[in-house]
């Protein structure tokens, strides 16, 4: 006798859940009569978060910050070199790769650049952090 | 005892009928790990290049077994000449009897397949090598786990007519590199892509996104992401490897480790193929109690189809206790993971998982260095503070 009116209420809860699904889909159904308005997007996540793809402020300024735009925006935004903690060598290194892919680097401004580099991107510069943004697409 | 209600009403509530509807409530909503949904607070992108655009999922939103599309990591070499579907075509030649050309029409009536599997980025965790290396400095969340559908390599290759001479499959995409930048041409071994790759056209049952490599990307389970070319126009039978930057120096692995810092020679690498055996903490809390349980999660994931187990040390490593799989599993996807773990004692406790996968391979305690930071799966750890 004691199971009886729990099955009730488990009853109703499943009666509840299956009656709930076909309504929202029948009011779909109805609305997908009408002529079609805008879709509402789910708005699931802080709006006023950054989208994706948003570009960092420039990069420090100081002695070699023009042969740094000019040489590594073309192809980078600043976040993939501002992330970057490399050693004189490694930054010699990478300098000479990019020059050799098309970076505009005149010979003349070479030392002015890894200096630059090395002064604000080097080993001992603080942390980096990405930038927080909304979900992709949103 | 009489009862008073009028008929069909139903009983009032007593204690052990609330504890079964909750209890039922409960497995309705959320059967078990991998069932939840991500909250609004923690959908978010981790940018770590906003051109062309790179960024990592959290690890708090790599909790479900599917990641959702729209919290899936991007990777770009260059940016893509988005391609216009209306005139999209793939090319299948080379080493084959028929060239194809197929519009995105033409694959949708072919045969559907579909695989569950991790992509993971190369480079995921290229931050953690000491000492540092150039590079997308990522961390944890250049992997996610989804559905990908489209059609089979063997049955593009099949139509096309692939000849016994064709040992390599180059793969070539829409992005453009600008200056004098090597295009990121690549190929991938024959037999795996006859085994198991897919030129997928659906993420998680929805179009590609243009960031994912719309209108098709190929897949290759269980290989790194520099594998699974974006933004597909053509597959092109070969008999020898490709060439270029992107295969002859780019994406290469040291065959024994070295001493970390010493560059590796390019006879001591070969190229990267399958994923390393690897775990990592999703959730911790930030605090427990002595003697009270508090729960640990995960997921884990390899080059080998399955996860035999992962494993928990709060004792550095000395000693292990098995987490719980979660049943749900594909070939080469990841496995969600849990634990229970009650503190024996007051203070800071460093919590470490390790994984070792179907074919017995375990996660070091430390990845293997190289001066392009591929591969890292040193084990991963989390830190809890515990009270009295």
């Amino acid at each position: 006798m004691r199971r009886t009116p729990r099955i009730g209420w488990l009853l109703a809860l499943l009666a509840a859940l299956l009656v709930c699904a076909p309504a929202g889909s029948s009011a779909a159904s109805k609305k997908r009569r009408k002529p079609a308005k805008t879709k509402p997007t789910p708005v699931n996540f802080d709006v006023k978060l950054p989208v994706l793809g948003t570009r960092l402020s420039s990069f420090p300024p100081g002695e070699g910050k023009t042969i740094a735009d000019q040489a590594c925006l073309a192809c980078h935004s600043t976040d993939m070199v501002r992330q970057q903690r490399l050693t004189e060598k490694q930054w010699a290194a990478s300098v000479t790769k990019m020059a050799g892919w098309g970076a505009e680097v005149p010979e003349s401004k070479r030392d002015a650049l890894i200096a630059y580099l090395v002064k604000n991107f080097g080993p001992d510069n603080d942390r980096f952090e990405p930038v927080v943004t909304r979900p992709v697409g949103r | 005892m009489s009862d008073s209600r009028e008929p069909g009403a139903l009983p009032p509530l007593d204690r052990r009928d609330f504890l079964l509807l909750a209890g039922a409530a409960m497995l309705l909503s959320a059967a078990g790990p991998s069932a939840g949904t991500i909250p609004a607070s923690r959908r978010r992108m981790l940018q770590v290049n906003g051109y062309a655009t790179d960024a990592e999922t959290p690890l708090d939103a790599l909790t479900t077994y599917i990641t959702p599309n729209d919290l899936f990591f991007v990777r770009h070499h260059w940016n893509p000449t988005y391609q216009n579907v209306g005139r999209w075509a793939l090319t299948v030649d080379g080493e084959v009897e028929r060239p194809l050309r197929l519009t995105l029409a033409d694959l949708k009536k072919l045969p559907r397949a579909s695989a569950t599997c991790v992509l993971q980025c190369a480079g995921n965790g290229r931050a953690f090598h000491k000492p540092v290396v150039p590079g997308v400095q990522w961390k944890y969340g250049a992997v996610g786990n989804a559905r990908w559908t489209g059609v089979r390599v063997r049955e593009l290759l099949d139509r096309a007519g692939l000849k016994g001479s064709a040992r390599h499959l180059h793969t070539f995409g829409a992005d453009k590199p600008p200056v004098r930048v090597p295009p990121f041409h690549r190929s991938v071994e024959i037999e795996k892509v006859l085994e198991d790759g897919i030129v997928a056209y659906e993420m998680n049952g929805e179009p590609l996104l243009p960031l994912h490599g719309a209108p098709a990307r190929l897949v290759v389970p269980g290989w790194a992401g520099d594998h699974w070319m974006k933004w597909l126009t053509r597959l092109s039978a070969q008999a020898e490897p490709q060439k270029g930057f992107y295969m002859e120096t780019a994406y290469k692995y040291p065959k024994q480790p070295g001493e970390p810092g010493v560059a590796f020679k390019p006879e001591e690498m070969t190229p990267v193929t399958e994923i390393f055996v690897k775990s990592n903490i999703t959730e911790a809390p930030a605090g427990a109690k002595v003697g009270t349980p508090a729960v640990l999660r995960g997921f884990a994931f390899s080059g080998a189809p399955d996860i035999a187990k992962v494993e928990i040390s709060d004792d550095g490593g000395q000693t292990w206790q098995a987490a719980a799989l979660d049943s749900q599993h594909d070939p080469y996807a990841w496995r969600l993971w849990s634990f229970r773990y009650t503190p024996r004692a007051v203070g800071k406790i460093t919590l470490i998982a390790r994984a070792t996968d179907s074919r017995g391979s375990v996660q070091p305690k430390e990845a293997v260095w190289n001066q392009s930071g591929y591969l890292y799966n040193g084990w991963h750890s989390a830190e809890i503070e515990v009270g009295a």
